[in-house]
């Protein structure tokens, strides 16, 4: 198996196969790689090389591996620039080819091996450099997967490396166990990335995820607009792990989603902290927003109900009770109106979602709420996912210090989903709202997040720095591009390698979860034969385990979720 | 090597100086030298050489040759006329020494000592030619001999190498890489070496 380099023969030394040298090592630094002249023999084309691909190369002490990030064309002769060899001639361009005019590949050297016989020690990143002359070889299937491991329990098949049949496999404990990110732009991928990492959350059987799921696309069918295909959701393939809740009925109905609870919220639960969070999308100044900490101070719990009941000049009335700008409250209400129309708010506080939601995310169930046709309104987005992230933040919290307490068993990790997350972490409202402290610090309290977006530099850089592992496909902004790489080891060289993706199912992964920056080709999801491959490894009774819970009392809870 | 015995029908001369990187000899017949950038093979045991000049003159430096021809229709009746003119002329060629035979291996190093006078030449027939130039270090003599005359021996061994090889294209391609990994920084000489070879 190959990564595009010719690799017939051996390398001769007596040690594993490793394909034909592909040139030396003649230059470079930690800091910005290191150079690999292309063997003059010209067996090597610099075509076949493409860069975000694997290269190994041979130092004295340490076998070194590291990513292509670099093209060069380079020539022992300037003046072959002036004057370059007629190309009639084949014989001429031949002959220099390779040896006056070669190529150079940059490699970024991101981990090493000790180079000892029968070795089994692990990659650990490069805190050196091949030395001079070392032989480079394209990497070969067993290279990568001592690098990124084997597809087991542990372990989760995201994709392949460029031109390479060989898996690269995330490490799944190391990718919950803090918040990660999906970018690109519209149209890459990221909906399929996400699918496929909630899949692996799933299959690690140690977290729960909640979806917030703006487009109904994760928990029953979406689409694929590309293959113009339907293609399964969660709740689909693995029925008995994942509940589907919908603050959209009908909308769900209509689409075949089999829901196990139906959201409702009530006016109660809605804090003034999530007025301040739509500010900008409802157009509010920051004094109209902040009436609404004085509209909880007079009224109390259930403040909105109570203020959307007034009407005219009952309004004035109560700015001027309150001591509050009279425009300022008029168009707070004008704005919180629009929360009438959305059915699924009521006066009463009967139901309790975010408590349900827990209920399920305890039991180990996998929840994701479908928002159907709120979807397209960012303002009940961003309302119900903040509103109920908030009451799940809680009980964490709760959960996690009772557990220090008693040294009880930690709440299940949680990893939250939300999209257009710039939205709820830009730098304005990140410290405010409850994904920005998840962002910073819940991971001490077991809930991180997956944050999906297409505009990266909108999320506030401090949340950025947090995120564990990142997968991003295509990016074409420049000030996107920055700032997913940000912080991220040989981001320069890294930049080269993201602005060339390809447009679909390509995504650069760095990060927790993963020892190097890779290029994979994503996995595919959608055909039969993927959601065989997809679903073999789930096992519901690891899954189902519930902390503290006896064999006996699982499997009576088992039979009664299956029968009713 | 032992080489075989008809190889002696083309003996060309004999050493009359020889250095370590260097030799002239004096061939037997008037005219008889081998072609610029022709392999030789040297005594025995062998050592290879490629001929970078070839100079006919009188055998007696103190006696110049002097015009003859004045009545003559050609130069051959100039030649016929004066008989003599074979005695006192000779041929001599000048060759660079690019490899030695040793116990049966080529190498294309400057022999641990060079050839005695009087050693005789031989021209490489082309078989001997093709196995000596499977390897193509030797080219780095010639590229770096110092002679006024490098590229243009360069150019006729090539030529004369090719022409063993039936012309063979692969080899001037090769010869090109080998002789690219030597004249690093200078395209233009290379350039011009290869696209004479190919006349």
């Amino acid at each position: 198996m190959t990564n595009g380099f010719p690799t017939n023969g051996m390398d001769g030394d007596g040690l594993p196969a490793e394909g034909k040298a592909i040139g030396t090592v003649v230059g470079g630094s930690l800091t910005d790689g290191v150079e690999i002249r292309l063997n003059p023999s010209g067996e090597t084309l610099i075509e076949d090389v493409k860069v975000g691909t694997f290269v190994t190369i041979r130092g004295k002490r340490y076998r070194f591996f590291g990513v292509v990030t670099n093209l060069e064309l380079n020539s022992s002769d300037s003046r072959l620039r002036h004057s370059p060899p007629n190309s009639d001639d084949p014989v001429v361009a031949e002959a220099i080819s390779g040896t006056m005019a070669y190529g150079v590949v940059s490699v970024l050297p991101n981990l090493t091996i000790p180079l000892l016989a029968g070795s089994h020690d692990v990659p650990i990143a490069a805190k050196t450099v091949p030395s001079h002359f070392s032989p480079a070889y394209p990497a070969s299937a067993e290279d990568v997967q001592s690098v990124f491991g084997q597809d087991d329990d542990r372990h989760f098949w995201i994709g392949n490396p460029l031109d390479m049949d060989t898996r690269v496999c995330l490490d799944l404990d190391a990718l919950v166990r803090r918040s990660m990110g999906i970018f690109g732009k519209s149209g890459t991928g990221k909906t399929f990335l996400t699918r496929l990492l909630l899949v692996g959350i799933l299959q690690d059987g140690n977290a729960s995820s909640l979806v917030f799921d703006m487009h109904s696309e994760y928990g029953w069918s979406g689409q694929d607009s590309d293959r113009n295909l339907q293609v399964k959701g969660l709740k689909q393939l693995f029925p008995s792990l994942v509940s589907t809740f919908t603050l959209d009925e009908e909308s769900s109905r209509r689409r075949g989603s089999s829901v196990d609870e139906l959201v409702r919220i009530g006016y109660g639960e809605i804090e003034p902290e999530d007025v301040e969070l739509l500010k900008e999308n409802l157009n509010l100044s920051d004094v109209a927003a902040s009436a609404a900490f004085n509209l909880q101070q007079h009224f109390g719990e259930n403040w909105l109900g109570q203020f959307l009941q007034r009407q005219g000049p009952e309004i004035g009335e109560l700015a001027d009770e309150m001591g509050v700008n009279r425009a300022a409250l008029g168009a707070l209400h004008n704005r919180l109106s629009r929360f009438r129309r959305y059915p699924f708010l009521e006066d009463s506080n009967r139901h309790n979602a975010a408590a349900t939601i827990i209920e399920h995310l305890e039991r180990g169930k996998h929840v994701v709420l479908e928002f159907g046709r709120y979807g397209r309104d960012l303002n009940a987005y961003i309302l119900v996912s903040n509103l109920l992230s908030r009451r799940i933040h809680d009980r964490y919290v709760e959960l996690k210090e009772e557990a220090e307490g008693n040294n009880g068993p930690d709440p299940r990790p949680l990893v939250i989903v939300i999209e257009e997350a710039h939205k709820f972490l830009n730098p304005a409202v990140a410290p405010q709202t409850t994904f920005g402290v998840i962002a910073r610090e819940l991971r001490k309290y077991n809930v991180t997040l997956m944050v999906i977006d297409q505009r990266p530099s909108g999320i506030d850089s401090e949340v950025m720095s947090q995120l564990g592992t990142r997968l991003t496909c295509q990016l074409d902004n420049d000030r996107d591009i920055d700032a997913v790489l940000s912080g991220a080891a040989g981001s320069r060289q890294l930049r080269g390698v993201l602005a060339r993706l390809d447009a679909k199912q390509q995504a650069l992964i760095f990060g927790h979860a993963l020892p190097m920056p890779v290029v994979v080709q994503t996995r595919d999801y959608g055909t039969p034969d993927s959601y065989a491959q997809l679903t073999a490894k789930v096992r519901p009774a690891a899954v189902e385990a519930i902390p503290g819970e006896t064999r006996e009392e699982r499997i009576e809870r088992e039979i009664g979720e299956l029968f009713g | 090597m032992q080489h075989s015995k008809d190889e002696s029908d083309k003996r060309i001369g004999e050493v009359v100086r020889a250095d370590s990187a260097t030799l002239s000899a004096q061939c037997y017949d008037l005219y008889g030298a081998p072609s610029l950038g022709a392999l030789l093979r040297v005594g025995d045991p062998a050592a290879f050489a490629v001929v970078q000049g070839i100079r006919t003159e009188p055998l007696d430096p103190g006696r110049p040759v002097l015009a003859r021809g004045r009545g003559a229709a050609s130069v051959e009746q100039v030649y016929s006329d004066n008989p003599q003119i074979e005695r006192l002329l000779t041929t001599r060629f000048e060759a660079l020494i690019v490899g030695y035979d040793s116990s049966g291996i080529y190498l294309q190093l400057l022999p641990p000592s060079p050839p005695p006078i009087h050693s005789f030449v031989y021209a490489c027939p082309p078989p001997l030619v093709e196995t000596f130039t499977e390897n193509l270090d030797f080219l780095r003599f010639l590229v770096n001999s110092g002679s006024p005359l490098a590229d243009e021996v360069i150019v006729a061994c090539l030529r004369a190498v090719a022409a063993s090889r039936n012309r063979d294209k692969d080899f001037i391609t090769r010869a090109g890489r080998a002789l690219a990994s030597e004249m690093t920084g200078e395209a233009a000489r290379l350039n011009s070496i290869l696209r004479r070879a190919q006349l």
